[in-house]
Parts: C-alpha cells; structure tokens; sequence
C-alpha cells in the first residue's frame, strides 16, 4: 500500500485500503466515547452527531500529524473538546440554545428493553442531561472524562490543564455537586 | 411426573436469575456520578448516519499522507 486511495469505507468489512482501513477501525474503537462526551456536552443529539463528524473529519485530515505522544483516544477527546467548546461558546455570543426535544431522547433504550424500561432510561437521561447542564463546564467535562474507564488522570489532567492530584480533588467536588443537583432533578 | 416438576424447578430458577440481572441492570441504584454516567455511555447508540457521512465527506479527500503507526513502527509491520 503505497498511494492511500481517497475517501473511506465506514462499513464493517474492511475495505482494501489500509490508511483508510485503520481510520475506520479507529472510528470503530473511539466514536461511542467521542459521541458521548459531544451528547452530553452539548446536550443536543442533533448537534452531537455534527459535531462526531466534524471531529472523525478533523482527525482524518491531521491523521499525519498526530505524533503518538498521547493515545489515540486522548487526541480525539482534544479535538473534540475543543470543537464542543468552539461551538458552545459560539452559541453563548449568538444565544443560541438546545432545542432537543423528548423525541431524540427515545434513542437511549435498546429497541429489546420493555416498554416499562424505556421509560426508566429515558426518565434518567433527562435527569442525567438536566443535571449536566447545571454544572460549570469544568465539573461536566471532569466527569465526563473520567467516566470513561480507559482515561487515567494523568490523561484527563493534560486534557484540562490540570495535575493528577487537582483532578482527584476537584472530582470529589464534581461528584458533590453532580450527587445534589441530580437530587433536585427527580 | 418428577420430570415436570423438575421442569418446573428449572423454570423457577431460570425466571429467579432472570428477574434478580434485572434487578442488578436497574438504572437507580449507582455509587457516584461516574458510574450513571458510564451506564448512560453503555445505553448510548451511536447514529449510523455518522459513519455515512464521514464516507461521503472522506470520499472528497486524499487518504492520511502518513499514517502515525508508520512512523511508530516504521512501517515495519504493515
């Protein structure tokens, strides 16, 4: 494999191209955890699912310039939480906000789970959303970050500009926070 | 008529440990914030529409010039 052909196959069957072959598997590995973060950043599934692309597109294009020094998943979340972070902050200057309706929530439960048990998930989207949306960007994006199981807080403290021991301290106080606010939710 | 009731047993048993991984995936009970929020990650589909886009919008550029795994292994391994 000499000349990358152009464009990629985000199909399950590996296409013949490796370049393109290796960024599907990376899509494959990394866009549940980097669709999460944009959903529950943004709050907005519409806008998650831009923003997912938008950030696959953006590594696509710096594939070349990814140096290896952080993993893989740390990259992506830099680009990502960046790009939410763009948008977020281009939304405050237009005072643009969310208009997810009940509709898009739907989408949480399993299609397998009793109707019953929709219902519980959804119940508890909403109040997971409402209760991120209450906190300070910071403790959203602390939580956010160290919910996933394969960033250590070494990782999550580079991704916020912050020391192993800051991020265990402000967690306790993200958790507090978040345990309070989603008391007030029910 | 043992084999019945033994059925029967079976079936008990079955629908206990049916009901009990119910219980134990119930969405209410957690220890923090992190552990709801990895619940929620699990129950969270990504949009197929998504990949379909990506390959429409990769479809318009040239592949990655140099793959990062080339310059970490050499290019040895592929």
């Amino acid at each position: 494999m000499n000349e990358p052909a152009a464009g990629c196959e985000f199909v399950e069957k590996s296409p013949p191209d490796l370049a393109c072959s290796e960024f599907s598997s990376l899509y494959t590995e990394h866009s549940r955890a980097i669709y999460y973060l944009a959903l529950r950043f943004l709050g907005d599934p519409q806008k998650a699912e831009d923003a997912t692309h938008d950030v696959f597109l953006k590594a696509f294009r710096k594939l070349d310039q990814f140096r290896g020094e952080a993993s893989v998943r740390t990259w992506l979340y830099r680009i990502a939480i960046n790009h939410c972070q763009n948008l977020r902050q281009a939304w405050h200057d237009r005072h643009v906000f969310s208009n997810a309706d009940d509709a898009v929530w739907e989408n949480a439960a399993a299609r397998t789970d009793s109707p019953l048990r929709v219902l519980e998930i959804k119940e508890l989207v909403q109040r997971i959303q409402k209760t991120l949306d209450g906190l300070s960007d910071e403790y959203r994006l602390l939580l956010l970050l160290v919910a996933d199981e394969e960033m250590s807080y070494e990782q999550v403290g580079a991704l916020v500009g912050q020391t192993p021991d800051a991020v265990r301290g402000k967690l306790h106080r993200a958790r507090k926070t978040f345990a309070a606010l989603f008391e007030k939710t029910a | 008529m043992k084999q019945q009731t033994k059925l029967s047993e079976e079936q008990q048993q079955k629908q206990h440990a049916a009901e009990q991984q119910t219980q134990q995936q119930s969405p209410r009970e957690f220890a923090n914030a992190e552990e709801m929020l990895r619940y929620d990650a699990a129950h969270t589909a990504v949009p197929p529409a998504i990949a379909q886009r990506l390959q429409k919008s990769t479809g318009d550029l040239p592949g990655p010039k140099k793959p990062w795994w080339k310059r970490l292994f050499g290019g040895a391994n592929r």
